[in-house]
C-alpha cells in the first residue's frame, strides 16, 4: 500500500476525503470501458452488468447486515440523507408531520430540514451535552403523537463523538416513530449491523470506507415506505432513477469487503496513533484543549478524531500555517466557511463562538502512520506559538 | 471562490507580518476593533510626532489570515505619513494594495483601516491606551469594578428548579453541566471557581467589561479554568422543560446570540 503521507504533505483530514484504495481501483477498472453496458439493456452486454451490480449489491449488503433489496444506490450520502428523510416524511405524511433531529447533525441535514419545515413540516431540534452527545431524555420529550421520524447521525463527522444509536433504536421501538441515521463517520470506524440496531433508514457514502467519490447508499429497511424524490426511469424499484453506475458500485462492494476484513486491526491502529496525537498535543502546547468525548473511553468517539481548541488563536490562520508546512488538517472556525458562522455543533456543545474559532481537527485513516504524528507535531507547536504572538487575545487568555 | 484563496502578496504579509507588536511611551494611542466573538480583533498602536505624522507603528491581531494581512499592510502604508493622510487611507486601499481578498472576506476582515482610524480618533481626543483597549486584563491588578446592569431575565421563575438555581447546597449536584454562574460579586466568582472542581464547563456572565469583583477574587479567577463571558446580558431562558438554552445580549455588538447551558445559577 503506497503511502498517502509524501514527502511534502502530511494528510490529516480523513474526515473531508479518503483516498480510493488502490485495490478498488483495480477492481473497477474493468467496468469502464470492458463490461460498460447498461444494466437495464436487454442484449448480453446488459445482462453481464446487470450481473454485476446485483452481485455488488448483495455483497454490500453483506458488510452492513441488511438484505440486497434493502440497498438503494444513490449519487453520494447527500442524497441518501435526502432521499432518506424527505422520502419518508412525504411517504408517510398522513400518519404525521413532525420530525426529531439532532444538533449535532451534518450540515445536509440541517438544511434538509429548514427545506421540511418551509414545505409545511414541523422540526424538533434535539440538544447535545458537552461532548456532543445526544440525551435519550431530551430526545424522548420531543416526540409527540405527531412524530413520525428521528434522524440522528451516527457520529459526528466533526467532533467525533458517537450516538448511541441503539439505544435510541430500543428507546423507539414499538412506538410507530422511524430511525434515520446519517453513518457516513462511523463506516469502517464502528460496528454498523442492520440486523443487531433496527434501525429504518441509514445512510452511506463509498468514499468513506475508501471507494470512489460519487457513490453513496440509502438503506431502507423492508416495510418502509420511502417516497422517491427524483424521477426517470424507475432504476433502484423506483425510489431513484438513472442508470446505475456500476463501476463504481462494484469498487463500493470490494471496499465494504476490505472494510470489514480490516477492521479489527485497522481500528486499533488508527486509534494508536490519534491518541498519541492527542497526548502530545496536550502535553506540548499550553492553553489547548480536546473538544468532544475523552478519547479513553470507548464507544464515546470515533477512533480516527482528534479535535482541539487553542485559546487565542483562529483556525484559518492555523489551517494557513499548517499548509505552508506541508500539514493538511480542517477548522471548525467561521472565518474558513461560506456562511462565516461558526461550527454550529461546537456551539450547541456550549462552546462561546470565540472558542469554536479557534478550534483545529485531525482525523486519521488507513494511510496514516506515526510518523505522520511526528511531522505534525514539528511543526504544530512553533505555529501555535507564531499566531499567539500576533495576538491581542492571547496574553488575556493565558496571563504566563 | 474559496474564503482562502488569497493573493500571493496576501500570504506574504501573512506568513512575515510586518510592524507586529505594541508601542509604549508617553506619544502613543491605540485603536482597537473587532471582537472575539467575531473571529477577528486587532490593536492598532501609533506613536505620533510633534507634527502630527505616524513615527511608529504596531499591531496585534486575532483573526483569519485576512485579519493579519491587511493588519500587516496598513502599517505598511501608513508608517511616517501625516496623521490627516493616514485618515484617508480606506478598506479599499488596503485591499488593493494587496492584489485584491477573497469577496467574503471584504467586509468582515478588513478592519485593519477601521482600527488604524480609530487609534488616530484616539490620538486626538487623548484616549490613553489603557481605556482603549479595556476589555485587556489590568496588568496593575487594581480592582476596577464595572458598574453591574441590574439583570432582568423575563421567564427565569419558568425554569427553577429545571435548571436555574438561586442558592447551592452539594456542587456535585451540578457535575459535568454546562454551568453559567452571573456575575453578582465575589460571592458569585468564588462560587465558579468551585464548581470546576465538578465540572469542566463553567462560564461567569457579566454585564460589565469584565467581573466585579476584588483583585484577590479576579486573579484567582485568572488562574481557573472558569471562562469569562463579558459585556453579556441573559434576556430569556429556553428549553423544552428543563433549561437548554440561554438568549443573551451581546452588549458591545448589539446582538443577540444563544449560549447552550444546562444550569443557571443567580445567587440570591
Amino acid at each position: 500500500m503506497p503511502p498517502l503521507t509524501t514527502a511534502d504533505v502530511v494528510y490529516a483530514d480523513y474526515q473531508a476525503a479518503k483516498p480510493v484504495d488502490p485495490r478498488v481501483v483495480a477492481a473497477m477498472l474493468p467496468y469502464f470501458s470492458t463490461t460498460f453496458a447498461n444494466a437495464a439493456s436487454l442484449h448480453a452486454l446488459g445482462d453481464e452488468a446487470t450481473v454485476a451490480l446485483e452481485d455488488a449489491r448483495a455483497r454490500i449488503a453483506t458488510v452492513f447486515g441488511a438484505q440486497p433489496a434493502e440497498i438503494v444506490f444513490t449519487s453520494g450520502a447527500t442524497e441518501a440523507n435526502n432521499l432518506g428523510i424527505i422520502g419518508y416524511m412525504q411517504r408517510n405524511r398522513r400518519k404525521g408531520d413532525h420530525v426529531v433531529i439532532t444538533e449535532a447533525e451534518h450540515i445536509s441535514v440541517l438544511n434538509i430540514a429548514k427545506y421540511l419545515e418551509k414545505n409545511g413540516f414541523r422540526v424538533s431540534r434535539c440538544p447535545i451535552d458537552l461532548n456532543g452527545r445526544v440525551s435519550l431524555k431530551k430526545l424522548r420529550a420531543r416526540i409527540t403523537d405527531d412524530t413520525i421520524l428521528v434522524s440522528v447521525g451516527w457520529a459526528s463527522s466533526e467532533i467525533g463523538t458517537i450516538q448511541p444509536i441503539a439505544e435510541i433504536a430500543d428507546m423507539l421501538s414499538g412506538t410507530g416513530v422511524a430511525i434515520h441515521t446519517d453513518a457516513v463517520a462511523a463506516e469502517g470506524l464502528v460496528p454498523i449491523d442492520m440486523s443487531v440496531v433496527p434501525v429504518s433508514l441509514m445512510s452511506l457514502s463509498a468514499n468513506d470506507i475508501y471507494g470512489p467519490r460519487g457513490l453513496g447508499v440509502l438503506y431502507v429497511r423492508k416495510g418502509v415506505q420511502v417516497a422517491p424524490v427524483m424521477f426517470g426511469g424507475g432504476q433502484e424499484r423506483g425510489l431513484r432513477s438513472g442508470t446505475e453506475d456500476v463501476a463504481a458500485i462494484v469498487g463500493m462492494a470490494v471496499a465494504g469487503e476490505i472494510m470489514a476484513a480490516e477492521m479489527p486491526t485497522e481500528v486499533a491502529r488508527i486509534q494508536a496513533i490519534r491518541d498519541r496525537l492527542v497526548e502530545r498535543v496536550l502535553s506540548e502546547i499550553p492553553d489547548v484543549h480536546l473538544n468532544g468525548a475523552p478519547a479513553e473511553e470507548p464507544g464515546r468517539r470515533l477512533p480516527s478524531n482528534a479535535h482541539f481548541r487553542f485559546e487565542g488563536v483562529e483556525g484559518e490562520a492555523m489551517i494557513l500555517s499548517l499548509r505552508d508546512k506541508g500539514v493538511a488538517a480542517a477548522t471548525g472556525s467561521a472565518c474558513s466557511s461560506k456562511t462565516l458562522e461558526p461550527s454550529h455543533t461546537l456551539i450547541s456543545c456550549g462552546l462561546l463562538h470565540e472558542e469554536a474559532h479557534g478550534s483545529l481537527e485531525f482525523t486519521f485513516g488507513r494511510f496514516s502512520t506515526h510518523d505522520d504524528v511526528d511531522r505534525i507535531m514539528a511543526v504544530l507547536p512553533g505555529v501555535i506559538a507564531r499566531l499567539r504572538a500576533l495576538s491581542p487575545l492571547y496574553e488575556v487568555a493565558s496571563p504566563a | 471562490m474559496k474564503s482562502t484563496q488569497y493573493t500571493e502578496k496576501t500570504l506574504e504579509h501573512f506568513r512575515n507580518p510586518r510592524n507586529v507588536g505594541t508601542l509604549e511611551g508617553p506619544n502613543v494611542a491605540v485603536g482597537r476593533v473587532g471582537n472575539p466573538v467575531c473571529g477577528d480583533m486587532m490593536d492598532i498602536y501609533i506613536k505620533v510626532t510633534d507634527d502630527d505624522r505616524i513615527e511608529d507603528i504596531a499591531f496585534q491581531t486575532f483573526g483569519c489570515g485576512s485579519a493579519v494581512a491587511t493588519s500587516s499592510m496598513v502599517t505598511e502604508l501608513v508608517k511616517g505619513m501625516p496623521l490627516d493622510d493616514a485618515l484617508k487611507v480606506s478598506r479599499g486601499d488596503v485591499a488593493d494594495a494587496l492584489d485584491g481578498l477573497p469577496p467574503i472576506k471584504m467586509h468582515c476582515s478588513n478592519l485593519a483601516a477601521d482600527a488604524l482610524h480609530e487609534a488616530i480618533k484616539n490620538w486626538r481626543a487623548n484616549v490613553k491606551p489603557e481605556d482603549a483597549t479595556q476589555t485587556r486584563v489590568d496588568k496593575s491588578c487594581h480592582p476596577r469594578p464595572a458598574a453591574v446592569v441590574e439583570v432582568e431575565i423575563a421567564n427565569l421563575d419558568d425554569y427553577r428548579g429545571n435548571g436555574v438555581y438561586t442558592a447551592l447546597g452539594d456542587l456535585s449536584e451540578l457535575a459535568d453541566q454546562r454551568v453559567v454562574v452571573l456575575d453578582t460579586g465575589d460571592r458569585s466568582a468564588q462560587l465558579a471557581i468551585d464548581l470546576t472542581e465538578h465540572t469542566g464547563r463553567v462560564v461567569l456572565m457579566t454585564t460589565g467589561k469584565e467581573p466585579s469583583v476584588t483583585s484577590a477574587v479576579r486573579s484567582a479567577l485568572r488562574l481557573s479554568d472558569v471562562k469569562l463571558l463579558t459585556e453579556a446580558q441573559p434576556l430569556e431562558l429556553k428549553g423544552e422543560g428543563e433549561l437548554e438554552r440561554i438568549r443573551v445580549h451581546d452588549l458591545s455588538e448589539d446582538e443577540d446570540y444563544e449560549l447552550t447551558a444546562d444550569a443557571l445559577v443567580v445567587l440570591e
